[in-house]
């Protein structure tokens, strides 16, 4: 019974070490094709880059509007 | 007495947790050997980094689609420029899957260094440093002394002062 046991943490150990590590499910260097321009969610990605800066200017708030930069994971 | 025949099986449960850790942590490090490889270089034949031996290597991790990579290759081409007389190799590895995008960008910017193409993303994948751009510093033995993961605007200082002290060594 005990060494069942032993087994059992043994194991149980071995399985949460791949948990040990946080990492990303695609890593920074796999992030080619959402890198694409074609992933972004607006239509029209210039313009609507324009009209964020506008709202940016007029009413003083930024940020909460997406990820910036192509999403290829850059520091 | 009650406690004494618990203490192997703590320190077997110990090891075991240290070994999961250990393992799942597996990537490069200061002062191991740089992974060796071999790549197809953008306009010229292969060029292996174990042949490198002797000099100061700098290995850039570089694409097309990231745009801090874009900022930083001309940083680096100046310091190539710079040092390249006195024992310092910079090796520039695109990962595009597509070599056509890299000789266009590498021709745009003037690169004057190897650029060596990863397409199967092969060696990126040993070097594991989970960001991009990523670059190693890799001293006159083929030890790997500095990492830096991703790019920020000033960082091209510490380069060149690393690969300075590299070169004295």
């Amino acid at each position: 019974m005990r060494r069942c046991l032993l087994v059992l943490a043994l194991a149980g150990a071995a399985a949460l070490g791949a948990c040990a590590a946080p990492e990303p499910w695609v890593k920074p260097h796999e992030r080619e094709r959402l890198a694409d321009p074609i992933m972004q969610w607006q239509g029209d990605v210039l313009s609507s880059k324009h009209s964020q800066h506008v709202r940016d200017i007029r009413e003083g708030a930024r940020g909460a509007n997406g990820v910036q930069g192509g999403g290829c994971g850059c520091k | 007495m009650t406690t004494t025949p618990h203490l192997p099986r703590r320190s077997l449960l110990g090891l075991a947790l240290l070994a999961a850790a250990a393992a799942a942590g597996a990537s490069v490090a200061p002062r191991s050997q740089a992974p060796d490889f071999t790549l197809r270089q953008i306009d010229g034949p292969n060029l292996r980094l174990g042949e490198q031996r002797g000099r100061v290597v700098m290995v850039n991790f570089w694409a097309t689609w990231c745009g801090p990579c874009r900022i930083e290759l001309p940083q680096l081409a100046k310091l190539h420029d710079r040092y390249r007389g006195s024992g310092f190799l910079l090796l520039g590895v695109n990962i595009d899957e597509d070599p056509n995008a890299a000789r266009a960008l590498a021709g745009k910017l003037g690169l004057k260094f190897p650029v060596l193409l990863d397409t199967d993303k092969k060696v990126v994948g040993t070097y594991d440093l989970n960001a991009m751009p990523a670059t190693v510093l890799i001293d006159k033995d083929g030890r790997v002394r500095h990492l830096h993961r991703g790019y920020r605007e000033g960082v091209e200082v510490t380069y060149e002062q690393q690969v300075r002290d590299l070169l004295k060594e």
